[in-house]
């Protein structure tokens, strides 16, 4: 997806929605002891959509918003979100992204990747205390969650950015040139070609 | 249709220039005093998004309470199943009866540790709603929706109807950004009581249920259920006293005494629901004076 102006409007808008929304009321309701997180979600969404590039623009921009918003260190999310959305956008061209249930193992992927490289961010920058395996469950507990809400918000983002995206993006693509189909209309028979 | 080295190129040279930047920000933000540029455009989207954060705050409550009272129906799914067909009639009601009860637990528990004999006296508590919460695993931080406008600032100690929550690290006109106890940047010095131990409170990260009480002198005689609070001063770097002396911060339940060890550990219970809080108030008056402060204790 190129982005153009009206596809980055609407993937902005779709960013801060979920920012607010996730800051404002998902993380003040925990579920099972923990929190789903829509901000990897709309990201992972966007990437799995849009490609690397447009993954990679939403991730920094929710990053940064997530962190100006919530004066956390300016730069830790949008680090983090840009390598998420980078990430499934490479995934999302370089292989068949047709399956009707991958955005469930997408989101729950873009999720653990997220909470796992912002921890890693922020004991890189400056830790001094001991990890409680808390922290483990509630990871683990968040990606669950995400993943339930994953089919209905990537749906949300699809039908929202899909007039953007080119027609038949999900409908079938695989790594590699399809081979021709020979000339009786069998693939591998054609003569001198394939 | 496969993309030309151009088209990849350029991929990746956004992808880079994305990633330099959030390192370049990240860079500079740690390097900069509270008062440089990115602090200041960051209050500044701060002072932006707080209306936005507190109308949909506000507005989605409802939805919000819901969700709330769904989870904790589910999780009591095996004690509620006798009385499902009762409950389905009362869902609202109760959901709303419940969030009213919680606030008011809360709130009560304002009136009540302000009435404790150790309670920091001359402190003028300003009684703020969450209104946002960092999203992260690591409970890093809240936002109230009280700021500067209501007399608060840097610096000022948090507290819940239980006891110490943390402090505020970020102030706008009309909101305030608070950093729990259990951030990993937390260090709280504390005092058991009655021994009257010294030691720094460190969060055990990821377990806002269990902190550590650190630097505690072997010699001191520290039990189980014993009460920690605040000794006075706060030991960030062991440069700062930022908290007044007498605030309840937890209950001791369990003492590491390694034989190896100068010091022992102390393991306590915060008495605040770092989790669950929907009310902080925020102790916006002076701080006692220097006979009201113990000293640091040399580590």
């Amino acid at each position: 997806m190129t982005l153009s102006r009206s596809a980055a409007l609407r993937v902005g808008l779709i960013v801060l929605v979920a920012v607010l929304v996730q800051v404002s009321v998902v993380a003040q309701v925990p579920i099972f002891g923990g929190r789903a997180n829509l901000i990897p979600v709309a990201v992972a969404a966007l990437a799995l959509l849009g490609g690397s590039l447009t993954g990679a623009a939403a991730g920094f921009a929710a990053g940064l918003a997530l962190d100006l918003s919530m004066g956390m260190s300016l730069g830790g999310s949008s680090l983090v979100l840009t390598f998420v959305g980078y990430s499934i956008g490479r995934f999302a061209e370089l292989r068949d992204v047709s399956h009707g249930l991958l955005p469930i193992a997408v989101a729950a992927a873009g999720t653990l990747g997220y909470d796992m490289a912002y921890g890693a961010v922020t004991f890189m920058l400056d830790i001094e205390a001991t990890i409680s395996v808390l922290v483990l469950r509630d990871m683990l507990v968040g990606v669950l969650l995400n993943a339930l809400l994953a089919l209905p918000l990537f749906a949300l983002v699809r039908r929202i950015v899909r007039p953007l995206v080119p027609e038949g993006r999900f409908e079938g693509r695989r790594r590699g040139r399809p081979r021709e189909a020979g000339p009786i209309g069998l693939r591998g028979l054609g003569l001198g070609g394939g | 249709m496969y993309p030309d080295r151009k088209t990849i190129r350029r991929r990746r040279a956004i992808f880079g220039a994305l990633v330099l930047t959030s390192l370049a920000l990240l860079t500079v933000w740690f390097g900069e005093p509270a008062g440089g540029a990115l602090h200041t455009l960051q209050r500044g989207a701060q002072e932006v998004f707080s209306p936005i954060q507190t109308g949909a705050s506000r507005a989605l409550k409802p939805f919000r309470d819901t969700i709330a009272w769904t989870g904790a129906t589910l999780s009591a799914k095996g004690e509620n199943d006798r009385l499902r067909d009762e409950l389905g009639q009362l869902r609202q009601e109760l959901a709303a009866t419940q969030t009213a009860r919680r606030d008011v637990e809360q709130l009560q528990g304002f009136v009540d540790i302000a009435r404790e004999d150790r309670f920091p006296q001359g402190t003028a508590p300003v009684t703020a709603r969450v209104i946002a919460r960092s999203p992260t695993v690591w409970w890093s931080s809240v936002q109230i929706n009280k700021g500067s406008g209501d007399g608060i600032a840097v610096d000022q100690p948090v507290i819940t109807g239980d006891g110490l929550a943390g402090k505020v690290t970020s102030v706008t006109g009309g909101t305030a950004t608070i950093t729990l106890i259990a951030d990993e940047r937390s260090s709280v010095s504390a005092q058991v009581m009655p021994a009257g131990a010294d030691g720094i409170v460190r969060p055990e990260v990821g377990n806002p249920n269990d902190m550590l009480l650190d630097f505690v002198e072997k010699g001191s005689r520290i039990k189980t259920g014993q009460t920690v609070v605040t000794s006075g001063f706060s030991s960030s770097r062991g440069l700062e006293s930022l908290f007044p002396r007498g605030v309840p911060v937890g209950r001791v339940k369990e003492i590491d005494r390694s034989e190896l060890d100068i010091y022992q550990t102390v393991h306590i219970e915060p008495f605040a629901e770092l989790k669950r809080m929907d009310f902080v108030q925020v102790l916006t008056a002076p701080r006692p004076g220097p006979g009201a402060r113990a000293e640091v204790p040399s580590q």
